[in-house]
């Protein structure tokens, strides 16, 4: 629930003044269903009593129509603005929501940010925050709209039929609501949640089936996989089941008292009317208002339902945003780099490297060799600040790395790691992300060192789309973008992991050297096991 | 004809009960309509008693609670169709799919199976019903409007028809617009969900900053795109608004200007009564309701003939079937032995040949090649996972067919090249194979495979849960724990695709050795490699030969 108040909270703060309009129109939408239908009975029962008496030509016709007729495009115009307004709203709202998202995703540690990187992970993600324009639109709306206008029409019906009708609309109509709400709302989210559970079990069991069906088949443990999916499925059932009966049994209820409501709107009303205290005329208008009033109570039921499926995902996406905005404006002062740029003194990593200490002088290129699985990735890690060492420590231009604010240590140290992922853009947003007011000169000159530079001008230059996740790259060439755009930053501690996979040993070669020279003062340190690299490397240190 | 077959079956099921009650529901409103009129004209008249007042009230409320009543009943049997429905589809089409080779997305699959069958439950529920009232209602109630005055009737007709016909002029006005915006990344989830894949790039670039600026400006210039779409978009349910509320207000005035005296055409002969005016006011709003619920569902009902053409070109999708059935041809006696001969192997529209050759227990086969020459294709086939095209492979003295092939797999142990973990423990991955097998067993195989060590140092041990590739294990590691998998199932026959491709030296010599140790232990290894090293101490070798068109 907290974490729906804090969705709601952000989406009316973002836009504020088109949520408020949009919610008016809303208002006005239904009163006018609600004023449409309650017009037209009076005037026909008037016009009816009217007509009997003879008074017919007296009786004042344009005004009730001329008013039956603004309602009908007053309904038709405020829907239309109403949509479009709360839309807008809502969209603008959700831009705001997926920001916080980001930008609260980009302060995790790593291990969170290995888990959102999972494609399912992300699909998730990405249907969890879509699910919450339902927050704005669905929920809240609707039930502020539905009560003011539930009040509004009770005062009406107060003035012009009198207080017993008002207040039996009134009550049956506000209280069956809440109680409605009070009773289902609760069995909503467990129901919700246990189906998202049992589906994303559906989900991954399916893809370990279709995965690794080969190995399943020769294993004989299909039937044993197919048994396990069925569970999950079957559980998914029965959370659905559950559900669909809650919404059912809330549509059924309000339907109910709907139905009450106008056979004691038409018992009170018509019983004035026998009893001379009452026209027909405003009883039959007291019937249709109560009959068009439903319009606020039936959306209840599927609200219900929704209810469910949106907490549940504002659970999850709340949990990734921050309560407060992350505060970055106390920069830490620069500090001067003083020689060697890196320097690792004595640090263990458990339980992989007892003790190792390295030094990288300006300009020289050190690579880590040793067998898959030693932890040359997780040194790396280490000297990138991403995994706590268990002793010793890594120095970055003379300051331990818990000396630096993130933002100057990024400035300081570039890392490529293993799996480097490109961002759909062109190619000049990509090498921006490294240098922010990097010029096309330089771009043109990144591009050169890495070996891009035919590549780009075969394509559409620094203007080349590169595709979602870099699809419009080979493997290669994402790997180079990867490099370029790390290299643009000029940082002067560089760490590569395996930097040069899936490029031909020329290539490789020449982006190498490439990078060398664009950079002849940085320190270099790059885990590789292929020989192309040992060979333009000044050292070589072997971890065991 | 199997669920599978036509994508109009897959979408929405129709269940016949439930319609019917829903669109009785809907006329319950007419006895509804007309009670409450008798109770307007009768006070009108000023004959209105307060005992038929009473009645008139038990009456309606009860004609409400069977309208209730039915509709809930409607629903719990369209819930449970939708349950079924989704439940068959889904056991029907992993069953089917698992009797095939391979599948080119698993995790597209998965999700069809998963997310997207579920969106078939809103068009079972929602749009179905709604077709069915909206055919039936409306034609009903201009009967009966026509019955009543031929005008009310002509308001009706003139109004409804123009609400489909607007619809569909300005749905495809809003196709053509988000046409035009569909050019780059056309969801702003598309955006983001870019940017979160690369949430370590990103902060390992410290371009945090840049990245939310380009984000905001992206997400802004999308909405905007969006929201031209939306504003003709809307224009579809505004014109249904704008034809019920005038259609309404036209009745309420007619009906108004006839009762005053002021009006005197559209009857059949007598003027228009009391009741009859009431009656029309009442129904002319439950005249457009079916209209506008269908024009709700219509979005369900777009998503699930999405979801149903994509398990229909699944299912039409040529596949390939692995070979089944057990048979006594290779008891556990005889000694396992692997002969070819003439072998061809299809692979899409080529036809692979392989050279003749017989191996025997206690040696190894390597078979060598380029990628993409068709080393895995023969292993698949000496699994039994893909069928002989041409000519004959047989093991332990009997050819490979459809009624052995489950009982040949029995003694086989298989090392893919890259493996797929299940989303479960290293343990239960271990013991795929073999469910039953004790811890003692289990470590014995991790030794074997020399990947015990590694295992313990797990932060969780044997418990540590693998992703969906294995995370958290390196790629030697990956590899040998494949291999501790089939030593553990008891195989006596191990195929083994590259096993010491893209790992380092040091490493790939300790995969060879514990191959090679296999070996002397009696076992017969395939293995696919191009590794010198490897080939060098197989004891036969063998190419595929080039491909040929078939």
């Amino acid at each position: 629930m907290t974490s729906l108040k804090r969705v709601l909270g952000l989406c009316l703060n973002s836009a504020k003044g088109a949520m408020w309009r949009g919610g008016a129109l809303s208002v006005l939408v239904l009163l006018a269903g609600v004023g449409l239908l309650a017009l037209s009975g009076w005037f026909i029962a008037a016009a009816a009593t009217a007509g009997l008496a003879g008074t017919g030509l007296v009786f004042d016709v344009f005004k009730p129509s001329a008013g039956v007729r603004a309602l009908a495009l007053g309904r038709t115009a405020s829907r239309y603005g109403e949509r479009l307004l709360t839309h807008d709203a809502t969209l603008k709202a959700l831009v705001t929501l997926r920001l916080r998202l980001l930008q609260g995703l980009m302060a995790q540690p790593l291990r969170r940010l290995e888990r959102a990187r999972a494609a399912a992970a992300l699909n998730r993600m990405i249907a969890d925050v879509d699910a919450l324009d339902g927050v704005t639109l669905r929920l809240f709306l609707p039930a502020v709209a539905g009560g003011l206008t539930l009040v509004v029409s009770v005062l009406g019906l107060a003035l012009f039929v009198g207080w017993g009708l008002a207040a039996w609309v009134g009550a049956l109509y506000g209280l069956g609501s809440l109680a409605i709400g009070w009773r289902y709302g609760p069995e909503a989210l467990p129901a919700a949640r246990r189906a998202e559970r049992a589906l994303q079990a559906v989900r991954a069991r399916s893809n370990d089936a279709f995965a690794a069906r080969a190995d399943l088949t020769v294993y004989n443990a299909i039937e044993g996989q197919i048994a396990l999916i069925g569970r999950a499925s079957k559980a998914l059932g029965q959370a659905r089941k559950r559900r669909d009966s809650v919404e059912r049994a809330a549509q059924f209820w309000a339907t109910v008292v709907v139905q009450t409501t106008v056979a004691g709107a038409v018992l009170f009303g018509f019983l004035s009317v026998s009893n001379g205290d009452l026209s027909t005329p405003l009883a039959t208008l007291g019937v249709l208002a109560s009959l068009a009033l439903s319009e606020t109570v039936m959306p209840l039921a599927r609200g219900i339902s929704e209810f469910g499926r949106i907490a549940d995902s504002a659970r999850r996406v709340m949990d990734d945003i921050p309560e407060n905005q992350i505060d970055r404006s106390q920069k830490l002062r620069a500090k001067p780099m003083i020689v060697p740029p890196l320097d690792l003194r004595r640090i263990r990593i458990e339980p992989l490297v007892e003790t190792l200490s390295l030094t990288v002088e300006a300009g020289e290129m050190v690579l880590l060799a040793g067998p898959s699985g030693v932890g040359k990735t997780t040194v790396l890690n280490v000297i990138a600040g991403l995994l706590p060492a268990n002793g010793g420590e890594v120095c970055i231009g003379g300051h331990p790395l818990h000396d630096y604010s993130e933002e100057d240590f990024r400035g300081r140290l570039g890392y490529l790691p293993q799996r480097a992922t490109v961002m759909d853009g062109t190619l000049m947003d990509s090498l921006r992300l490294g240098s922010a007011d990097l010029s096309e000169t330089e771009a043109w000159e990144v591009l050169e060192a890495v070996q891009l530079t035919r590549f780009a001008q075969e394509r559409n230059g620094l203007q080349t789309r590169l595709g979602s996740r870099g699809s419009a790259l080979s493997g290669g060439e994402r790997r180079r973008v990867a490099l370029a755009r790390l290299i643009a930053g000029r940082p002067p501690v560089i760490l590569l992991d395996e930097p040069t996979e899936g490029l031909d040993e020329a290539t490789a070669t020449a982006v190498l050297s490439g990078i060398r020279k664009y950079l002849p003062k940085s320190s270099i340190l790059i885990s590789s096991h292929r020989f192309c690299d040992r060979a333009l490397a000044d050292r070589v240190i072997t971890l065991r | 004809m199997s669920i599978l077959d036509t994508a109009k079956q897959i979408a929405a099921p129709q269940d016949r009960p439930a319609e019917t009650a829903l669109v009785a529901a809907a006329f319950v409103w007419i006895g509804q309509a007309a009670l409450i009129a008798t109770v307007v004209a009768r006070g009108v008249s000023g004959a209105l008693e307060p005992k038929f007042v009473g009645g008139a009230a038990a009456a309606l409320l009860a004609l409400g609670l069977l309208r209730a009543g039915l509709e809930r009943w409607a629903s719990a049997r369209l819930t449970d169709l939708a349950e079924r429905h989704v439940g068959a589809l889904r056991d029907a089409i992993i069953e089917q799919e698992l009797t095939r080779r391979a599948s080119a997305a698993p995790a597209s699959l998965a999700s069809l199976v998963s997310e997207k069958l579920e969106m078939l439950r809103p068009a079972i529920l929602r749009y179905g019903p709604a077709r069915k009232r909206a055919t039936v209602v409306p034609l009903v109630l201009l009967v009966i409007a026509f019955s009543q005055s031929w005008a009310a009737g002509a308001i009706l007709l003139v109004a409804g028809p123009l609400i489909p016909v607007f619809s569909a002029l300005v749905g495809m006005a809003a196709l053509q617009a988000s046409a035009r915006q569909l050019d780059q990344m056309s969801t702003i989830g598309a955006l983001l969900s870019e940017r979160v894949g690369a949430l370590i790039d990103i902060r390992l670039l410290g371009a945090e900053a840049t990245v939310l600026k380009d984000f905001h400006e992206a997400a802004d210039d999308l909405r905007s795109r969006t929201m031209a779409v939306l504003r003709i978009a809307f224009l579809t349910s505004t014109a249904l608004e704008l034809f019920a509320a005038l259609g309404v207000a036209m009745m309420a005035v007619y009906v108004g200007f006839s009762l005053l005296g002021q009006l005197q055409f559209g009857t059949y002969g007598a003027p228009l009564t009391v009741w009859s005016g009431v009656f029309l006011l009442l129904l002319a709003p439950e005249f457009f309701a079916p209209l506008r619920d269908l024009s709700a569902a219509w979005h369900d009902r777009a998503a699930a003939l999405a979801v149903a053409n994509e398990v229909v070109a699944w299912n039409e999708a040529d596949a390939e079937h692995v070979l089944g059935g057990q048979g006594d041809l290779t008891s556990p006696h005889v000694q396992a032995s692997i002969s070819i001969k003439d072998l061809g192997l299809r692979v899409g529209e080529s036809v692979i040949r392989y050279p003749d050759v017989a191996v025997d227990s206690g040696q190894a086969l390597a078979i060598s090649g380029g990628s993409g020459a068709g080393k895995t294709t023969l292993l698949s086939a000496l699994a039994g996972l893909i069928p002989a095209h041409a000519g004959e492979i047989r093991v332990a003295g009997a050819p490979l067919a459809q009624n052995n092939a489950e009982t040949w797999r029995k003694r086989l142990g298989w090392m893919p090249q890259s493996p797929h973990f299940m989303k479960a423990s290293v343990l239960a991955n271990v013991k795929l194979a073999a469910p039953q097998a004790s811890a003692e067993q289990v470590d014995a195989a991790l030794k074997s495979a020399g990947i015990l060590e590694q295992i313990r140092r797990l932060p969780h041990g044997a418990n540590e849960m693998l992703g969906e590739t294995g995370a958290g294990l390196s790629g030697g590691e990956a590899r040998r724990l494949t291999l501790a998998r089939a030593l553990l199932a008891g195989a006596d026959v191990l195929l083994v695709d590259e096993p010491t491709a893209d790992l380092d030296e040091e490493t790939a010599a300790a995969v060879r050795q514990t191959l090679l140790d296999l070996r002397a232990q009696g076992k017969l290894l395939v293995i696919a490699t191009h590794d010198p090293a490897l080939m060098a101490a197989c004891d036969l070798q063998i190419s595929p030969m080039p491909k040929e068109a078939c």
